[in-house]
């Protein structure tokens, strides 16, 4: 387990806390096995295999083979974790993923890193805008994207007792230690990282800690307190958290993905459905392919880094 | 029609199966339209498995200790549902009844959502086999060495890449408590197979993959009964595949063969006499009265 002790650096690479904690979820769960698609080192998965060789699989580069493969052990018993980058665990394997993991609820755990436009310079191909629009379509799917190391032991654990299918995609982007490490996170609820009632930042990942600076600097130069909600479940939606965040009248959904079909889609949802009338906007990448860049010049390009929410929540709350 | 025995193990009396088999293929096909040509060539290979060659309780369907079936050919659901029911899964009369209903546990492919003799649903090609991988991975890892996974697949579906994702896997980690059995009946949805994208010889793509092949007329129950009595060991260490050379819609003169006939509905005149056909050929070779 973590010490109480401040085991993490300011920054951490979430994939390198993932990866590295199958060895310990290997010990508190004899039925977990890592299914790699040559991706052990960019999935940081190998203190696994050097301590459960016998329950590690390496089927090579066949991701959608990864997936149909660990849905025959899931059917056996056995609690998969196949570990891959976003857009090759949503999309090669997208059809595994429905009909053979979730069309049969199973226990697999779909484990993607290179979650967003955080493979940069790798460019479209390693990026994942579409994943948790797809995944939050499959029927079943729960959605996960952790914001910090702690949120993202924590939710690894709940896996272990959690019926049914999981996505859970996070970032390269090294990320802010936000939490401490005894806090709890429940799947399906979200966290009110920062309190305020003049306007909410909704967000998930790596965009969490960009909304928290933004925050901040809005309450330092304009006075306003601004809500930052941790959305670490998108699916099942904290629909609750959101019915509050609108109250605030000025509700902004930022997340490190397509604008179309992702967390923002799931919050306007919940907004209409509740006939609840605020200023709402959605931030993410755009509608259409892009030359890749590095991820932090995306983001601020497209105007979700600190600088570009604190600008338009400015403009949302001068209207 | 001619009764059958309970539990069939000559040949005489596991032809007399799988034409209880395709009478009851016949019966349903005059009332719905299913994937006759394709039940039909995988008949005989079908009826041997279910009924002969397979440790399964059909009252504990799910003991830790049968051997698991996955339907990877997705579309030959239904007869893979009659010998369920000819082994007392549930009664021939409820497939033919409750097919295709909106409520009923059988159709056009299988689902575990309504039917618990299904082990995995299928449907969409190339997924059974790497599925049924991961569970004959998973029986290694029970220690399991008495249970076989058995995986049917077409040949069509030998075009879908994901199976070969899988051969290679299943050798590798050296899978030979899996048995895939290939209908190799030459058609697929839109014509000869080897006038659209042609498998080659199919048989040498597995050896080089490092299967373990057996190649027999699929349609010949004697060479079904004899490659499942002379399969190598559960633990051996080389996956198999039984390649069934087998006639698309075996055993109906004017499917056999016939494109046209990968799925349809027949008339009842078509059905009786298909019928009568099929016994007084069975008569006429085993000379029992019927």
């Amino acid at each position: 387990m973590i010490s109480k002790s401040d085991k993490y650096q300011e920054q951490v690479y979430l994939r390198d806390i993932i990866g590295g904690y199958m060895a310990e979820l290997g010990s508190i769960n004899d039925k977990t096995v890592v299914v790699n698609a040559d991706l052990m080192g960019t999935c940081r998965t190998k203190s696994f295999y050097d301590k459960y060789p016998e329950r590690t699989v390496n089927v090579g580069i066949a991701e959608a083979d990864m997936v149909s493969f660990s849905a025959g052990l899931a059917h056996e018993g056995y609690m998969p974790f196949a570990f891959t980058m976003a857009p090759f665990m949503s999309m090669r394997a997208c059809e595994q993923c429905r009909d053979d993991v979730a069309y049969g609820n199973l226990n697999v755990r779909l484990i993607a890193t290179y979650a967003g436009l955080s493979g940069g310079i790798s460019g479209a191909t390693h990026w994942s805008m579409e994943d948790c629009a797809i995944m939050n379509s499959i029927g079943g799917m729960t959605v996960l994207e952790p914001s910090d190391p702690y949120e993202a032991l924590s939710l690894m654990r709940s896996m272990i007792d959690y019926v049914g299918p999981i996505y859970m995609r996070s970032s390269i982007i090294p990320v802010k230690v936000l939490y401490n490490s005894d806090t709890e996170f429940q799947i399906g609820k979200a966290v009110v990282v920062r309190k305020g009632n003049d306007g909410a930042f909704i967000c998930s990942g790596v965009v969490v800690q960009y909304a928290l600076k933004a925050a901040d600097k809005i309450c330092n130069k304009y006075g306003k307190e601004i809500r930052v909600i941790d959305f670490h479940t998108i699916k099942p939606l904290d629909t609750n958290a959101v019915i509050n965040a609108a109250t605030t009248g000025n509700v902004i959904v930022a997340q490190d993905h397509s604008v179309v079909g992702g967390l923002g889609y799931k919050v306007a949802e919940v907004i209409a459905s509740n006939r609840i009338t605020t200023n709402f906007k959605i931030l993410g990448s755009p509608d259409k392919f892009i030359p890749m860049a590095h991820a932090e010049y995306l983001y601020h390009e497209f105007e979700y880094d600190a600088e570009g929410l604190e600008k338009n929540m400015m403009l949302m709350l001068q209207k | 029609m001619i009764k059958q025995k309970s539990k069939p193990s000559t040949i005489e009396e596991l032809e007399l199966a799988a034409l209880k088999i395709r009478e009851n293929l016949l019966m349903l096909c005059s009332k719905e339209s299913i994937h006759i040509g394709g039940d039909l060539s995988s008949a005989d290979f079908m009826t041997v498995l279910w009924q002969y060659q397979m440790k399964y309780d059909p009252t504990n369907p799910k003991a830790e200790d049968r051997d698991r079936f996955v339907l990877s050919k997705g579309h030959a659901s239904v007869v893979t549902s009659f010998n369920q029911a000819a082994i007392g899964c549930f009664s021939a009369e409820a497939v033919i009844s409750e097919y295709a209903t909106d409520t009923g546990r059988f159709s056009m492919h299988s689902c575990n959502l309504v039917n618990p003799y299904v082990e995995v649903s299928t449907g969409s090609l190339g997924h059974g086999m790497p599925v049924a991988c991961g569970m004959a991975y998973a029986l290694h890892l029970k220690k399991n060495n008495s249970n076989r996974i058995y995986t049917v697949m077409g040949d069509g579906e030998q075009s879908e890449g994901s199976i070969w994702e899988a051969a290679a896997n299943a050798a590798h980690y050296q899978l030979g408590n899996l048995v895939a059995i290939l209908d190799n009946n030459g058609l697929e949805s839109d014509g000869r197979i080897d006038q659209i994208t042609g498998l080659g010889n199919i048989a040498e793509k597995y050896k080089v993959f490092g299967w373990y092949v057996i190649e027999i007329d699929g349609n010949n129950i004697a060479q079904i009964k004899d490659a499942f009595d002379s399969l190598p060991a559960v633990d051996s260490k080389q996956p198999v595949i039984i390649i069934c050379h087998t006639i698309k819609g075996k055993g109906v003169d004017f499917m056999e063969n016939q494109v046209r006939w990968h799925a349809g509905k027949i008339t009842p005149e078509q059905r009786d006499s298909a019928i009568n056909k099929l016994e007084n050929e069975y008569v006429a070779k085993w000379g029992i009265q019927i």
